[in-house]
């Protein structure tokens, strides 16, 4: 472990005994800010019951799918927009303009035309990541460095060699970057999603937390969105090192 | 062995700037031309011409002879930051076989002096270790015509020193037939058996020297200065407004 990466951990835990301390000194009741021992005691009966599991699985695979779906589409478009002033001209103004809706404004069009299920949700969570992902792409390809693109040329190298051994190792840097943000965003869609209307998941069970009034059921939830975002993210990172191991900064944070 | 031949080359831009009018330049085979010149004068313009990176706008390159296989250095180093030492020089060889290439790899990385450097990234050489690395990734494919645009400029006067040493070594060794671009007065000298001084706005052919020393050659020795003069003369012309018929003294020459 890095050296001094203990001392961010100081804050939380100095905030968590003080307020424990308070609520079991009487201070405060924490009925609406449960202390950490309840929050505790709710993740041990939601794990035993099998409950948390559930819904960490569903939401865990709609993240996973929605991203899939959104990552290979907004890849595979950048590169086509990337490749070919055509398509570029052609496609990315459209683009554009549906980037500027806020995602979540296509939710009940999507409800009407996917349904209430799974369908819509997926559909909503790939928009989400399809956006960063092209337009980082889509970017990092068309301001790649010229001069290496004519180290290709001069060594007689094809349109294809140029774009498999120049552009893509060149772009791989921004890609990974694009791919991280959609992810952040996989999952800010799947909790709105979620809370649309679900019967699993963690947005479920943050709505079934607000509808019980129980905030350590909420609080939860929220706990456990940080640690399978961070996680995922981590994953991303670990899985990107190998190829990214050229870079001067390529000690990407975790 | 190859010879290059360029024919009334022309180059006007997009936007209506004439960068190169009716230039002829010829080099033998296994020769090495030097082109000399102040900025403006064209003569990277030309290098990107016959490197087929830009397309000319009048006249004719040719590579003549069975081996026409150009390759190029350029003012920067521009390995592939992705790609460590000795697969940078691999580049260069694409159409050898796996095995030659591997050999050759490693043969030229004992050559430009970086024999244990070859699993270090780009970043962690110096800027004259980079420079040779792409040397040897343009020479790894044995080209009949070899070009360098100002390859040492960027470098300080050790290694530009070093590296003449090693490009002429590497030069006798495979014979390629090399036309290279200056400011250089100095490096032209050393290097070249002739020098092709050009004029800007547009650029053009001023006028061709012949150096005509024996290699190795004496940077000190008088033959050598007495060249240099030569050539400094002809750079001073090149940069003469355009023909005056009365003139008055010699001007102050940038160039020293």
């Amino acid at each position: 472990m890095r050296r001094g990466a203990w001392l961010g951990l100081l804050i939380p835990l100095v905030l968590a005994v003080a307020w424990e301390l308070a609520v079991r000194h009487g201070l405060a009741s924490g009925r609406l800010m449960p202390p950490p021992s309840r929050l505790a005691q709710t993740a041990r009966a939601l794990s035993r019951s099998g409950e948390l599991q559930m819904h960490v699985l569903a939401t865990t695979q709609r993240v996973c799918v929605g991203f899939a779906i959104g990552a290979a589409a907004g890849t595979v478009l950048a590169m086509l927009n990337g490749a070919s002033g055509l398509t570029l001209r052609l496609l990315d103004p459209s683009v554009q303009a549906l980037r500027a809706i806020p995602s979540i404004a296509w939710v009940p069009l999507f409800i009407l035309w996917l349904g209430i299920f799974e369908t819509s949700k997926l559909a909503l969570i790939a928009l989400g990541v399809f956006f960063p992902v092209y337009l980082g792409l889509l970017t990092a390809i068309q301001s790649v460095d010229r001069k290496l693109i004519e180290v290709g040329r001069v060594f007689g190298l094809s349109r294809t060699e140029i774009a498999l051994r120049v552009t893509w190792p060149a772009v791989m840097p921004a890609w990974i970057a694009a791919l991280r943000t959609g992810l952040g965003l996989g999952f800010m869609f799947v909790v709105a999603a979620e809370l649309m209307g679900a019967s699993e998941g963690l947005g479920y069970l943050l709505l079934d937390g607000q509808q019980m009034g129980r905030a350590d059921t909420i609080l939860v939830a929220m706990i456990v969105f940080a640690v399978l975002g961070k996680t995922a993210d981590s994953l991303l990172v670990v899985a990107s090192r190998p190829v990214l191991r050229w870079q001067d900064t390529h000690r990407l944070r975790l | 062995m190859s010879a290059l031949l360029v024919r009334g080359l022309g180059k006007t831009y997009a936007d209506g700037t004439e960068a190169l009018r009716g230039v002829d330049v010829h080099v033998g085979e296994g020769e090495i031309v030097a082109i000399l010149g102040g900025s403006g004068c064209g003569k990277t313009t030309l290098l990107r011409l016959i490197a087929g990176l830009d397309e000319a706008s009048a006249g004719t390159i040719a590579v003549t002879g069975e081996n026409t296989v150009i390759s190029a250095v350029f003012q920067e180093p521009r390995l592939l930051p992705w790609l460590t030492a000795e697969a940078n020089v691999a580049f260069g060889g694409r159409r050898l076989g796996a095995a030659q290439r591997q050999d050759r790899t490693q043969s030229l990385l004992r050559r430009i002096g970086l024999a244990g450097y070859g699993k270090r990234w780009p970043r962690e050489l110096s800027g004259g270790q980079q420079q040779r690395v792409a040397i040897a990734r343009a020479l790894i494919g044995h080209p009949g015509v070899l070009l360098l645009d100002e390859p040492f400029s960027a470098l300080d006067g050790f290694t530009r020193a070093s590296l003449h040493d090693l490009l002429l070594d590497l030069w006798r060794e495979l014979q390629p037939t090399v036309l290279m671009v200056t400011h250089d007065i100095e490096e032209a000298v050393v290097l070249a058996d002739r020098i092709v001084v050009m004029r800007p706005h547009p650029g053009r052919v001023q006028e061709t020297l012949r150096v005509g020393l024996p290699r190795p050659r004496d940077r000190l020795a008088p033959e050598f200065d007495l060249v240099k003069r030569t050539a400094l003369r002809a750079v001073n012309r090149s940069l003469a407004p355009p023909p005056e018929p009365h003139r008055t003294g010699p001007g102050v020459s940038p160039w020293l």
